[in-house]
């Protein structure tokens, strides 16, 4: 497999009207300096914990109009007793779930078990081995592929859009929010961000840090298609039914 | 009688199509703008923008047009059309057919900023939107109800947008109904329209159906060639709606004693 | 996708006699059209968006060059591989010879009109691996043996009844009335396509260079498991999709969106920096770019159709355009249709036998309006078609009627001075007159005869310049 890399730029060039590769001045943020994205992020995330209680309120309405179930609880026990209502209401049988810290905090699994629900935590042990790995990943997607409702905490929302960002992290399959019908999602007070630019600049951070993600996934409300006769349907191909429960 | 204290000098770019087709709306244009005070003259030597050849893609026929029309409108005289389209030939797209004939660039770059399309120039320059205070004794008081078509060389190039509908709805005893897709285009396009004919075609049933919708009994337009598509389509379907220029409109609920001499309207 | 760019009349005359196509077309100017223009009224400083977009974009294009490899050079330090394909062979040849190696069997595809390009599913499928658009528009048209109608609603023209028949031919399904039990058998059908499926390939919405992150826009969820669940995961891309940073992503997104859908933000926004990290908890152990010019470096270097490199791929032109609307998709010809399909598709294959695609435009603008990068497309059309008729950049793709160019001759004399014109006028008044009922005419000869079947025409009369008298 041949790579023509060096004949394409050449052609990219002469269409140009160039022969040497040019560096351009640069465009909008990108000559921004260590230190000014390190600013900014510092200063979206001070900001995100000073205006916590407004920004909840406007991911409220946005993600209300996006086509969320939303709900704003004010204490852990709250949430649990909201997410096992769902999780009846819905007559489900099994649920997977990440391993957020927030998650953990509502100690759901006593009161999943009492409703006769089979709770699973899609996790990767820390101490597995390469082999165990392996062997874990495919039992997360098995999990997944069967699971009626998929639990997941968030790292940020965004009031602008409505939605929720996940990113990879340790005990974190995206497979969860993606495979079960329904997805319930846990937003805390302070992770909700004012727009989409706020989030990728704090992915530069990232970038600059050495810790951007293999991927990002901003979520915001159900599955939909309308590629037949304009026609909106829900729950093509990822969950039909999404929940978010707004914590504090 | 509110009138701008200068008389304002116009030179009339009456365009090949209302000079060859439908003089009639020259005249009143000439009439409505006399009433409005301004002094308007008709400088003989025009024929043709050379808007047609240029849309045709050929450009080497339009050059020479457009060099005689940059010739015959020097000075320092505003151009009024009647005609959104040929307007923006003028002042938008010389800007492209010229781009290699520097001479004639640089004219056309002086021009531009005199040309206007009618609404444009009553409105914008003259500042008049309410004509109720012009109306004269011959003018027609009759109810009459109409809708507006929106050019699109008119909207999309001179953004032109309110001036037409804003005089229309300063007119006494005219009712306006907008109608349906006010801003899609009626399926001219100049040999689009034979070129292409199926499709100008489609475009055109839409909009008739859109104009009658509205109950209109007058469809008025700031381009002539619009209503030679719309017109002829009403006609040949039977639909009893007249297509009338915005000149012609204001003309005739204005009332005019004295126009150009001798020309008979109609 | 082989070009069929020489009958466009034939396949506008297809469309236009199809009462249903016709009702379908219409929704896109209710549906998308206006929904565009509720979110733009709805998005602050939606104009000045538009602006930045644009003066990203120029700046990107116009350093073409050093943003390629600055991408490249990033998706490699993420762990992903480049490949840079000079035209839809290459493109197709390395995904295919990619996948063989793999031992793939099975591909899962979003939608990606570059893969269009490529007639991917042809050389995929001629290799002995089954490619599966899951899209839900892609996957209708797939199963049809079709091509795509729109760029963002690929199986716009099928109405559900036809959709119920394709199911119950192809999937043996039973006869659904309602959409949602025909969506419901497509997720059915596809979720098992993603679970067994060894490759996701999709498009690229946008390649942040900075980064080397692809970001893709998809409301069905097929583009994050074609992201997610494949061991290999491949992104196919045309070379002008990059922005510079992650900054410029948040105006793109919402320009992009608002003016495809008019949703403020589509269900998934999935970016990918590289393959899954070894602690990861799943994704593709492998990630392909693949960047390709197939004659775009031809717009490129062209300065009059450079802009056309800004496009963004929102469908919002195709929504806007009366003559899309009337003509749909397939009457171009190609992967492109619409507005941009006319600058882009006679450059990208062959203007001579595309030289009606940007005659057939009344040039009323509505693209420009509606595009989110202000891309001047009328201009653009302007230029190619004097480019068909008069050849100077492209002097053997010229194609211009001889009888046209002897009629605007004759046009333009007659023009050429008012007495030239006065002569004219009363040949025409002479000649007029056996075609005059009531004043008008019903009749006209070729070239004009396009007119009068459906419309009477003026007749010549004592111009105005013989009426004025100062």
């Amino acid at each position: 497999m041949a790579d023509g890399r060096e004949q394409f730029l050449r052609t990219v060039r002469q269409a140009l009207g160039r022969d040497q590769a040019a560096t351009p001045p640069p465009k909008s943020g990108e000559a921004d300096g260590e230190s000014s994205i390190r600013d900014r992020a510092s200063e979206i995330q001070r900001e995100a914990e000073d205006n916590a209680d407004a920004l909840m309120s406007r991911l409220h309405e946005a993600a209300t109009e996006a086509g969320w179930n939303v709900t704003r609880v004010a204490s852990p026990a709250e949430a649990a007793d909201h997410i096992l209502r769902v999780v009846q209401d819905l007559e489900a049988r099994s649920i997977v779930r990440s391993a957020h810290d927030v998650l953990d905090a509502l100690a759901l699994d006593e009161g999943m078990a009492r409703a006769g629900v089979s709770m699973t935590l899609a996790a990767i042990g820390d101490m597995a081995t390469e082999g165990q790995r392996q062997e874990q990943r495919a039992s997360i997607r098995e999990s997944c592929i069967s699971a009626d409702v998929g639990l997941t905490g968030v790292d940020h929302a965004i009031a602008e859009t409505g939605s929720v960002v996940l990113l990879p992290r340790r005990g974190v399959s995206r497979l969860v929010s993606l495979l079960p019908p329904v997805h319930v999602a846990v937003v805390r007070r302070g992770q909700v961000l004012p727009g989409l630019d706020e989030l990728f600049a704090l992915q530069r951070l990232d970038h600059i840090e050495g810790d951007l993600g293999s991927y990002l996934n901003i979520i915001t409300g159900p599955s939909r298609s309308a590629d037949i006769e304009h026609t909106l349907v829900t729950g093509v191909h990822g969950p039909g039914e999404v929940h978010m429960v707004l914590l504090g | 009688m509110s009138q701008p204290p200068e008389s304002p000098k116009v030179s009339l770019f009456v365009t090949c199509v209302v000079d060859q087709f439908y003089p009639e709306i020259g005249e009143s244009t000439v009439r409505v703008l006399r009433r409005l005070g301004v002094d308007v003259d008709f400088p003989s030597a025009q024929t043709c923008c050379g808007q047609p050849a240029f849309n045709s893609g050929f450009w080497s026929e339009a050059i020479p047009l457009a060099r005689g029309f940059l010739k015959t409108f020097a000075g320092d005289r505003y151009i009024v059309a009647p005609s959104g389209s040929c307007a923006s030939m003028v002042r938008v797209f010389y800007e492209e057919l010229l781009h290699d004939e520097p001479d004639l660039l640089e004219k056309a770059r002086a021009v531009a900023p005199r040309v206007f399309e009618f609404s444009e120039f009553v409105v914008d320059v003259l500042g008049v939107t309410d004509l109720s205070s012009f109306v004269g004794q011959t003018g027609d008081t009759s109810d009459r109800n109409v809708t507006y078509h929106e050019g699109c060389h008119l909207r999309r190039e001179l953004g032109v947008t309110t001036q037409p509908t804003a005089l229309i709805e300063g007119l006494p005893g005219v009712q306006l109904t907008e109608m349906e897709q006010v801003d899609v285009c009626c399926g001219f396009g100049g040999t689009f329209a034979v070129k292409f004919s199926d499709i100008s075609t489609a475009m055109l049933q839409d909009k008739i159906e859109y104009v009658q919708a509205t109950g209109a009994d007058t469809v008025v337009s700031c381009d002539a060639t619009c209503l030679m598509q719309i017109g002829g389509g009403l006609e040949l379907n039977g639909v009893d709606v007249r297509p009338v220029h915005l000149a012609q409109l204001i003309d005739e609920r204005i009332g005019i004693e004295s126009g150009i001499s001798r020309a008979q309207p109609r | 996708m082989r070009p069929d760019t020489k009958n466009f009349k034939r396949g506008a005359a297809k469309a236009l006699g199809n009462e249903r196509i016709q009702a379908n077309l219409l929704g896109l100017y209710n549906g998308f059209d206006r929904a565009r223009l509720a979110a733009a009224d709805g998005t602050p400083d939606w104009e000045l968006m538009r602006e930045q977009a644009r003066a990203i974009k120029a700046h990107t294009i116009d350093n073409l060059d050093y943003y390629l490899e600055l991408a490249a050079s990033n998706v490699e330090k993420a762990g992903g591989t480049v490949f840079f394909a000079k035209d839809a062979d290459a493109a197709a040849g390395y995904v295919t010879d990619l996948a063989l190696a793999r031992g793939v069997k099975l591909v899962i595809k979003g939608k990606s009109m570059v893969s269009e390009e490529m007639s991917l599913n042809e050389r995929l499928t001629d290799a002995g691996i089954e490619p599966v658009e899951t899209d839900l528009g892609e996957y209708i048209i797939q199963l049809a043996g079709e091509t795509p109608y729109h760029i963002i609603a690929p199986a716009i023209h099928k109405s559900r009844e036809e959709v119920t028949d394709l199911f119950e031919a192809k999937l043996n399904s039973p006869r659904y009335e309602e959409i949602t039990e025909l969506a419901a058998e497509a997720r059915r059908q596809l979720r098992d396509k993603f679970i067994r499926a060894d490759m996701g390939i999709t498009g690229a919405n946008f390649i942040v260079a900075e980064t080397g992150t692809v970001a893709l826009v998809t409301n069905e969820g097929n583009g994050r498991m074609c992201t997610s669940m494949p061991r290999i995961h491949v992104a196919i891309t045309g070379m002008e999709k990059i922005i510079p940073s992650m900054d410029d992503l948040g105006i793109f997104l919402r320009l992009l969106i608002r003016s495809a859908t008019g949703q403020r933000i589509s269900s998934y926004v999935t970016t990918v920096t590289g393959p899954r990290h070894a602690d990861d908890e799943d994704g593709p152990d492998e990630f392909h770019l693949v960047i390709v010019d197939n004659g775009r470096s031809r717009l490129l270097a062209d300065p009059e159709l450079r802009e056309s490199l800004y496009c963004i791929r929102c469908g919002a032109c195709l929504n806007a355009c009366p003559v899309y609307r009337k003509v749909g998709g397939h009457a171009y010809g190609w992967v492109y249709p619409g507005p941009i399909g006319a600058i882009v598709t006679p450059v990208m294959t062959n203007l001579a036998d595309a030289k009606d695609l940007p005659f057939a435009s009344s040039l009323c603008g509505a693209c420009r309006e509606a595009c989110p990068v202000k891309i001047n497309i009328p201009r653009m059309l302007l230029h190619l078609r004097k480019e068909v008729t008069e050849g100077r950049k492209y002097p053997t793709e010229r194609n211009r009627s001889v009888l046209e160019a002897l009629a605007m001759r004759l046009w333009r004399l007659s023009l050429s001075s008012p007495a030239a014109l006065s002569i004219a006028n009363s040949v025409a008044r002479v000649l007029q007159k056996p075609l005059l009922r009531k004043g008008r005419i019903r009749w006209l000869p070729p070239p004009l005869s396009g007119w009068t079947p459906s419309r009477t025409f003026p007749a010549f009369v004592r111009p105005f310049r013989q009426r004025w008298r100062g």
